[in-house]
């Protein structure tokens, strides 16, 4: 077989036939066709998503002050801030982290790792699926049952293990997916050194993945931040400073909940403060997640 | 000279001669299956102490299926089983309740595609000799020097040793492979195509260590290149379809097999 000759760029390329210009034309519009709505579909989605933010902006900047910080959620008709809201929610995000990210972590690396083809697993990774797809609303009656009715009130706590049943699927997923990523080659080399599986896991595997389990967890993170209705059953709200995690909790979503459904103009400015100050944390949390990830990929280059 | 002789004079006379070690490795009647699948049948061979040993067959014949039984590799992978017996010194290692951590340990492996660990230079050499040895600072120093220097890497890494190991050279990256097996004082060890994936340079300089590494352990090589089993084996085994066709010293195989199957492979009619 003789080498062929290379084919010349498109556009030096001699169109000779009748044939050949009819589709070398078709060709041209329907790419052309494509790569128009192409466009169009992009610009939408972030049209949409820009237009979202800027009223955020607009509207959360004007109502920033120091107060937010200071104060706590007023009665209306009176000034106040968002401090018990804020620690509230930095309360039981902290504690849902803490409370769903190991357990996630630790039921990935199971399914990745020692339970690859066990049955069980497939049970698993299915049930995970819906967990992951579920309403929040159905986790926040769940927990109102499984806690707040044990309890026979609304809680810290029970917020905060609502969250962490949110947080969880999302980890289990992103931590086998990552997981997974590691070659089994890499795998296979440490244990031909007779290396014991555990310490394969803990020094190959987690820290091959490392970057990416780092961002599944700052992802779940993010999630929960923002989430509302699983609190509304939970950790209810609480209008006055309180850091008891046994009792109601005041929490930034569902303060936005209640604000901005009010007819006072006072809360409703609070309430846009209040998104605004969840859609910037998300924001930092994203960016550290994302300035991880490339640091250490720039390290192993 | 025989006229189905495949490989010119040259490098079948630089193939080092075999002088009969004791036997170090023995496989008796050893069947292989991936699920239901059997991909080895009844294979039988030795591989003698401190000399290197070449499996080569076309591809799927079950060669490197064959290395991966013998420092049991394949257990990590329920669907795979292996029955017969693998005398490594004469003991059984296909036993159950083999303690495998410690048999990977004496059996190295190391595997076609580089595979340093996301850490260190150094670490990539320490990090298993820990697992069996409590060693000082300065012992573990000197250890992974010694390593670097087996596999002639010392100088080329001596100035960077806690940079990462996966910013070297394809050809280093598989050294610090070798040197990270040969640091554990292993007895056997098994490379699976371990120059395949690399440029001729840095294939010669695998194959001079091949033959230096000789004097010391019994080496088990799985290659597609005949002229590498040629060059630095002093047996060839020839697999084909699962089957062991044919093992005998490196030179009478190539010069005067035995074997229909072996001829005609090695004169490349098929494979």
């Amino acid at each position: 077989m003789s080498v062929q000759t290379p084919v010349k760029p498109t556009t030096e390329r001699q169109v000779s036939s009748p044939y050949q210009r009819r589709m070398y034309l078709r060709r041209r519009i329907i790419s052309t066709f494509h790569m128009a709505m192409s466009h169009v579909v992009t610009f939408l989605g972030v049209a949409v998503l820009a237009w979202i933010l800027w009223s955020l902006f607009g509207q959360g900047f004007s109502a920033l002050s120091i107060k937010l910080f200071t104060e706590m959620t007023p009665p209306p008709g009176s000034d106040g801030g968002l401090l018990n809201a804020i620690f509230g929610s930095l309360m039981m995000v902290g504690i849902a982290t803490v409370l769903g990210i190991p357990i996630g972590l630790l039921v990935g690396t199971y399914l990745a790792e020692y339970g690859r083809y066990a049955k069980i697993s497939a049970v698993v990774r299915f049930i995970n699926d819906i967990l992951l797809s579920a309403p929040s609303i159905l986790i926040g009656l769940f927990v109102y049952e499984l806690v707040v009715v044990p309890m026979g009130h609304f809680s810290g706590y029970a917020g905060a293990i609502a969250l962490a049943v949110i947080a969880l699927p999302v980890v289990v997923r992103t931590s086998e997916d990552m997981l997974l990523l590691v070659p089994d080659t890499l795998r296979e080399a440490a244990a031909a050194l007779g290396i014991p599986r555990w310490r394969v896991i803990l020094q190959v595997s987690y820290r091959s993945a490392g970057p990416g389990l780092m961002t599944g967890a700052l992802l779940a993170v993010a999630r929960i931040s923002g989430e509302t209705a699983p609190l509304l059953f939970t950790s209810l709200n609480n209008q006055f400073w309180s850091t008891n995690m046994n009792q109601p909790m005041a929490n930034l979503p569902v303060v936005i909940f209640n604000f901005a459904m009010s007819p006072y103009d006072d809360w409703r400015s609070l309430a846009w403060a209040g998104a605004l100050l969840i859609t910037l944390a998300v924001l930092g949390l994203t960016i550290a997640a994302r300035t991880l990830l490339a640091a250490k990929s720039r390290m192993k280059g | 000279m025989s006229m189905f002789q495949a490989l010119p004079d040259d490098i079948v006379a630089h193939a080092p001669v075999a002088e009969p070690t004791p036997i170090k490795l023995s496989v008796r009647d050893l069947d292989f299956y991936y699920g239901k699948n059997k991909t080895l049948n009844s294979i039988s061979l030795d591989f003698h102490d401190r000399s290197v040993t070449a499996l080569i067959g076309p591809s799927g014949c079950g060669k490197s299926t064959l290395l991966r039984t013998l420092n049991r590799i394949y257990s990590l992978y329920p669907n795979q089983t292996a029955s017969g017996e693998i005398l490594l010194d004469g003991e059984n290692i296909l036993a159950p309740g083999k303690d495998l951590n410690n048999l990977r340990a004496r059996v190295g492996m190391v595997f076609q595609k580089p595979t340093p660990f996301p850490m260190s230079i150094y670490e990539n050499i320490a990090f298993a000799v820990r697992m069996y040895e409590k060693l000082s600072k300065s012992e573990m120093d000197d250890r992974v020097e010694w390593g670097l220097r087996k596999v002639a890497l010392w100088d080329e890494v001596k100035e960077k040793l806690h940079a990462s190991g996966t910013g070297l050279s394809g050809g280093q990256q598989q050294r610090l492979c070798i040197a990270r097996s040969v640091v554990l004082n292993p007895e056997v060890l098994l490379l699976d195509e371990p120059a395949s994936a690399l440029d001729p340079i840095s294939t010669m300089k695998i194959e001079e260590l091949i033959s230096e590494l000789r004097a010391d352990y019994t080496i088990i090589i799985v290659t597609h290149n005949m002229q590498q089993a040629a060059r630095t084996s002093d047996y060839t085994a020839f697999m084909y379809l699962g089957d062991l066709v044919e093992i005998s010293p490196t030179r009478e195989l190539f010069t005067n097999p035995r074997e229909a199957r072996t001829r005609d492979y090695i004169t490349g009619r098929f494979g």
